[in-house]
């Protein structure tokens, strides 16, 4: 699967069962960069997306364990460890920004699994600087 | 101008309420409710609120709020000293399973904001606001130096970011309300409380309004041991309105502590604990290289063809050349360093640096090379 997240600047994702942040312009590029193939996310974050039509959005509180390969997965508030031999990509949106958090990303960048394999900064809708990256395996 | 218009407003709402209650005797919630009802007859509406319905005031505790200022929304349910952990790493601790305890009442989708009158001591007591888009500041924050807080000191110390141990703390951040030398809204704060606990509040609560249009009810209340002059930190509490709390919903408490400091809360005194046990990170000495190879890493500025890229004046800088190669998650954030100061920066131009002669380089490379974060910029 490819794995898209939203962190802060500690890699925190949630606080009290609540996203940190949301941000019009990352959905609009989650949308753009995951267009021709699936879009998983759980119904805590299909609510964002109530609005949007035309795109392959599957909305399934089990989509770690549904999503094939080339299948894209939005998570903002589940532990993803367990998947972490599932997923060939990951798309990491950096909010640049430090919130509180209780629940944070728990897959390491540091234990040489992963490599950045680019990365592009956009402005968002309430945010000044969002950082998009990709990470694939290191092989 | 619309700020000061709902400052009016809310204080005539406060007269208004005062004085209808016969002395000496409560005033019943309905008729709290009316007066708002009648004030804001074609604008304000009930918000459903079951979370702090469970912890809802009777009616003459708000009565209490309304008619004493000192003890406005604080008396009746500001934590006890008693009730909080003591300080053990962690900025910030939950209370009561991160309920705010707001009364019905105190929700608004029209925007206003209160600032308790300063106790005995002179010391703030509670600020609270129902925080809209209409109220944030359009403008770089003012100067607030002139107010002196109670327990205020100037004092630095090298292990304190930025140096200086305590700065002037918004109770309700300026970029929620705006608000700048205003003694009912600043306190003696540490820079560990201020960025580390009460700052990733503020920007969420922030974020959360741009991106809505929503409000957020929002109270911070320091809390003060005694007659002490120094707060042992703040409580704050937040619920988004519209949506009642879906968006935005905590109460926690964010310690007056700073790392490797004690503190006197009796009047603000401060002392570095030193360690013998501990020995401190030698900055200077040489790193071990990771050697770990790692391709090549493009970064693009999103539509646009140009490879040049320049800096953002928050956020992490863009590459000048067009790549950079992590070692490490700590390596993928790069700073600015200038040619000839102590510090790293997230941009080429603060302060009196001359961007054309700042170069860039991993956070780590700086921090090997002995340079500190700068505290303006970051």
């Amino acid at each position: 699967m490819i794995l898209c997240v939203a962190v802060d600047d500690k890699m925190g994702m949630t606080f009290n069962r609540r996203r940190q942040s949301k941000d019009a312009l990352l959905r609009k590029k989650l949308l753009e960069i995951s267009k021709g193939h699936r879009l998983y996310m759980n119904n805590y974050s299909a609510k964002q997306f109530e609005n949007v039509s035309d795109y392959n959005i599957v909305v399934d509180d089990e989509m770690l364990d549904k999503a094939c390969d080339e299948d894209f997965c939005f998570v903002e508030n589940l532990p993803i460890k367990g998947y972490e031999q599932l997923i060939n990509k990951m798309f990491i949106f950096r909010w640049n920004r430090l919130y509180p958090a209780d629940m944070f990303f728990d897959i390491s960048l540091d234990d040489n699994n992963w490599i950045l394999d680019s990365a592009i900064e956009f402005e968002g809708n309430s945010h000044k600087n969002i950082t998009m990256e990709e990470w694939i395996r290191y092989e | 101008m619309n700020k000061i218009k709902k400052s009016l407003i809310a204080g005539m709402l406060l007269l208004v309420i005062v004085l209808s209650i016969p002395t000496g005797c409560g005033i019943d919630d309905s008729t709290y409710k009316y007066t708002s009802k009648d004030m804001y007859s074609d604008e304000m509406t009930d918000v459903s609120n079951s979370e702090s319905e469970k912890t809802v005031n009777t009616s003459t505790e708000d009565t209490t709020r309304l008619t004493d200022n000192t003890n406005v929304l604080s008396g009746q349910n500001a934590i006890a000293i008693t009730q909080i952990p003591e300080y053990s790493g962690t900025p910030y601790v939950v209370i009561n399973n991160n309920i705010p305890q707001f009364s019905d009442t105190d929700l608004s989708n029209v925007s206003y904001e209160y600032y308790g009158e300063l106790d005995r001591l002179g010391r703030c007591t509670t600020a609270y606001a129902c925080i809209g888009k209409d109220i944030m500041p359009t403008e770089e924050r003012g100067k607030i130096g002139s107010v002196k807080p109670t327990g205020w000191h100037t004092v630095k110390y090298d292990i304190v970011e930025g140096k200086y141990l305590y700065n002037r703390c918004h109770l309700i951040g300026y970029q929620l309300t705006g608000e700048n030398a205003n003694n009912k809204n600043l306190i003696t704060g540490t820079r560990y409380m201020n960025v580390e606990g009460m700052l990733p509040f503020e920007n969420m609560v922030e974020d959360y309004i741009s991106e809505t249009n929503n409000h957020v009810m929002y109270r911070v209340t320091p809390v003060f041991e005694g007659d002490n002059l120094l707060a042992n930190g703040v409580q704050m509490e937040a619920k988004s309105v519209e949506d009642s709390g879906e968006g935005i919903l905590f109460n926690v408490f964010c310690y007056n502590a700073q790392p490797h400091v004690t503190i006197n809360y009796a009047n603000g005194d401060s002392a570095e604990i030193i360690d013998e046990t501990v020995t401190k990170p030698d900055v200077t000495a040489p790193q071990p290289d990771i050697t770990v190879p790692q391709p090549d890493v493009t970064v693009q500025q999103d539509n646009a063809a140009a490879t040049q890229l320049q800096p953002q004046d928050d956020g992490i800088p863009q590459q000048t050349d067009g790549s950079v190669q992590p070692k490490s998650q700590s390596d993928t954030v790069q700073v600015w360093v200038s040619a000839t100061g102590s510090k790293y920066h997230s941009r080429n131009d603060c302060g009196n640096m001359n961007p054309d002669k700042a170069t860039r380089m991993s956070e780590g490379d700086a921090i090997n090379m002995g340079l500190e974060k700068c505290s303006k910029c970051w």
